[in-house]
């Protein structure tokens, strides 16, 4: 049986949560950055599971399932939208994009 | 859950229904008819007004829907009232009036053969939006907020043709995916101190002493964060130019006045559902002592309007000025949220209302002015205000109403803010907001010294709205004006709709 | 210490190790596949935490799904593999100190707050529950999953498309 504290997995999801906020903060590539919000998205998972183990209620579980199907969606209009603008730099041969100041 | 307790909270969202029924309608003909797309905004018309008439019956109605199990028998995860009313209502106004900019727009006629995807995903929006006005749990929370969020974001970058869309649409997603990481990460928390993602049931639980205050703080700021983004407020508003200077500029007038409603009615629904004890007889709310709401509220209002006020002020692109100028304007609003009353409640709403009129007619005319002269530069107006008389006008009266003079609408809302502020004993909070209306002053009528005082290098163009632009003009001018010297009619409307169920 | 133990630490390792790599690689082919491992990583957690359908769920929709979509993206715009987004990042300093702020006070919270917790029965299995609980209390939020899932299509769709009237 599980006799593991449930802090243990909450460290990691916390862990895991700081190493996505850092991918956001320090990466410039627009498809890594994606990858460190699905980082994010995967520690909140992780805390809900673990409450939703620990406390004996399913919401966790419900609500982690609708996350994923979330991050699912936004991952394909956030990719079809860099794909959109590599071809648009492709076309007019910019090799930056920095129109607006940052 | 059974099946009879379904179909009686259905009835509590016929609005939503008739929202997506018209989604689905409108991607259907779509289909059928791929070759001419000229019906569209017909169709489109027809499901919004199919919309409004649920919306209006449902003025006076309150209840839960969509109770569970875990959940008292009572409290739903909806929650329908005439406060979440009034904020679909005005959804659905900008909507249908940003329908009617569409047809105008020479930069949506672009992109005839995507028409249809266009109103399917503003239709999208207004699905999100509707149910973030009305939604008191966390799931449905965070799904209408991204359901919002999804459609927003295509649109953004909607008429691609020029590159600076598609990175508005960029940063947008980023910025946005990042936020709702974080609210996601705060209510993973939440739900781990409480063990529930209704705020019903949170609110009854956070009362105990032994939820762990830093705990709770932390994930509430986390949730803030997601909050903030939606209103623009500062330290989370720095999409908000971009996105707003890149979107086509229908999108930017519905974003600046719907979105950010939504936002505003989602974030009183929470404070007020979550945290408040009980309201007083005097119209004042008691919040829970676990997390100081109004010191945060505070400071988030005043560093919101200095910033958006004080960036403003250099701004040429006069749409990235009313980004700024509205990020200021989120500022008053949650000055009138800080004050935890009713009384300031009922200021938020008469602010909104006005604040749609002048925004929208305000991005209107630059719209209008932008398709001739292809520039939404300020130089650019050089002389405007002789050439075309009646486009400058009507600028000025926007202009003159978002500073908040009288005899305009926006002196009114102010008015409301303010006294709600005095009343509470805010004074210095007060004054601040005051010195930044005053700030305000500066960029507004910069651009009109450009359209009446500054002599034009070149003879300005002559533009001549046809006659159902004139009229869609004067749909906003009049009403600006009218409202500012009789107001009793919004007053007693928002004061009827501060209904808000809740402890 | 137990073997259950041992699973635990070995899926944590996997988990974090692979997420640093993640954010510290220079390839974004070697991103995209310890990206692979983390997610593996955490399905193996969610086995551990008695959540057996979202184990499958989990490497279904984000290993068969987001990651196969990232992986084409990747591909699609390996021309400029960096489409840089921000003109200059945080200095390291500046990071440093924000990153290591944040996470102590995120793993002080995970520690010192006193969790509820109670030894809750395992279920023999989670899926007949959650399916029920999905399309009864949960009905509105699914058939509003529902829409979401139609709006991204369209978006993503329209966005992706190629303009007639741009080439």
């Amino acid at each position: 049986m599980n006799n593991i504290p449930i802090e243990y997995y909450l460290i990691l999801s916390a862990l895991m949560f700081a190493v996505g906020i850092t991918g956001v903060l320090i990466r410039r590539n627009a498809i890594v950055v994606f990858m460190s919000i699905e980082l994010m998205l995967n520690s909140a998972n992780l805390s809900l599971v673990t409450f939703s183990s620990y406390l004996g209620n399913s919401i966790g579980q419900i609500f982690v399932f609708f996350v994923m199907t979330v991050a699912a969606a936004e991952a394909a209009v956030g990719l079809a939208i860099i794909i959109a603008i590599f071809r648009n730099k492709l076309n007019v041969n910019i090799d930056e994009i920095n129109i607006f100041k940052w | 859950m059974d099946v009879s307790n379904i179909i009686e909270s259905l009835k509590l969202i016929k609005p939503e229904i008739a929202v997506s029924a018209s989604l689905i309608l409108v991607l259907i003909f779509d289909l059928i008819f791929h070759k001419d797309k000229k019906l569209i905004p017909y169709v489109a018309l027809l499901g919004l007004f199919a919309t409004g008439y649920f919306v209006i019956h449902q003025f006076g109605t309150t209840g839960f829907g969509f109770a569970t199990k875990s959940t008292f028998k009572a409290f739903g995860m909806v929650t329908v009232d005439s406060f979440g009313t009034f904020f679909k209502l005005l959804i659905l106004i900008s909507a249908v009036l940003v329908l009617f900019f569409s047809s105008f727009s020479d930069e949506i006629k672009k992109t005839t053969d995507r028409l249809g995807e266009y109103y399917v995903l503003i239709f999208g929006m207004i699905l999100g939006m509707f149910l973030m006005v009305s939604a008191t749990d966390f799931l449905l929370i965070y799904l209408s907020m991204e359901l919002l969020s999804l459609s927003s974001y295509v649109l953004a970058g909607f008429t691609k043709l020029r590159d600076r869309n598609s990175e508005a649409s960029l940063k947008y997603v980023i910025y946005g995916s990042v936020s709702s990481g974080l609210m996601l990460f705060g209510i993973s928390i939440i739900y781990g101190l409480t063990g529930s993602t209704n705020l019903y049931v949170i609110n009854s639980l956070i009362q105990s002493p032994q939820i762990n205050v830093l705990a709770l703080s932390f994930a509430l700021i986390l949730v803030m964060a997601g909050m903030g983004f939606k209103i623009s407020a500062a330290p989370f508003h720095f999409w908000t130019p971009d996105v707003y200077e890149g979107s086509p500029i229908t999108i930017t007038a519905f974003l600046s006045v719907a979105s950010k409603a939504a936002g505003f009615g989602l974030l009183i629904r929470f404070i007020k559902t979550g945290f408040a004890a009980m309201t007083l007889n005097n119209g004042y709310w008691m919040l829970n002592p676990i997390f100081d709401w109004k010191l945060i509220i505070v400071i988030l209002a005043i560093l919101t309007m200095t910033l958006g006020n004080f960036s403003a002020l250099w701004q040429n692109n006069l749409k990235r000025m009313l980004a700024y100028s509205s990020i200021a304007h989120a500022g008053y609003l949650l000055l009138g949220l800080a004050v935890f009353s009713n009384q300031g409640i009922a200021a938020i709403l008469i602010y909104f209302f006005v604040y749609m009129l002048m925004n929208l007619g305000a991005f209107l005319i630059v719209m209008l002015i932008a398709d001739k002269l292809g520039s939404e530069d300020v130089d650019d107006y050089d002389g405007l205000g002789y050439t075309s008389p009646f486009l400058g006008i009507s600028l000025a009266v926007f202009l003159v109403s978002l500073t908040g003079l009288p005899p305009t609408a926006g002196f009114i809302g102010k008015l409301y803010i303010f006294s709600a502020l005095i009343d509470a004993k805010m004074f210095v909070v007060a004054v601040i907001g005051v010195l930044n209306s005053v700030v305000s002053l500066y960029y507004y009528i910069r651009v009109l010294k450009h359209m009446y005082l500054v002599k034009p290098k070149i003879q300005p163009v002559e533009i001549i709205p046809g006659l159902s632009q004139k009229f869609l003009v004067l749909l906003l001018v009049v009403p600006v004006l009218f409202f500012g010297i009789y107001f009793s009619p919004i007053v007693e409307l928002a004061k009827n709709c501060v209904v808000l169920l809740g402890f | 210490m137990t073997l259950y133990d041992i699973i635990f630490y070995l899926f944590a390792l996997i988990t974090i190790g692979s997420a640093m790599l993640v954010v510290t690689t220079k390839n974004i082919v070697h991103a995209a596949f310890a990206l692979l491992l983390t997610f593996f990583g955490v399905a193996g957690i969610y086995v551990l935490l008695a959540a057996d359908f979202l184990a499958i769920v989990q490497i279904m929709v984000y290993v068969g799904g987001i990651l196969v979509l990232i992986i084409f993206g990747v591909m699609l715009t390996n021309k400029i593999t960096s489409v840089e987004i921000k003109t200059g990042t945080l200095n390291v300093l500046t990071a440093s100190i924000v990153i290591g702020v944040f996470m102590g006070l995120v793993v002080s919270i995970m520690v010192w707050t006193g969790w509820y917790s109670m030894p809750a029965p395992i279920p023999a299995t989670t899926a007949y529950g959650l399916g029920e609980t999905l399309i009864s209390d949960y009905a509105l939020i699914f058939e509003l999953l529902a829409m979401l899932l139609l709006i991204a299509l369209v978006g993503a769709a329209s966005i992706a498309r190629r303009e007639k009237e741009s080439l």
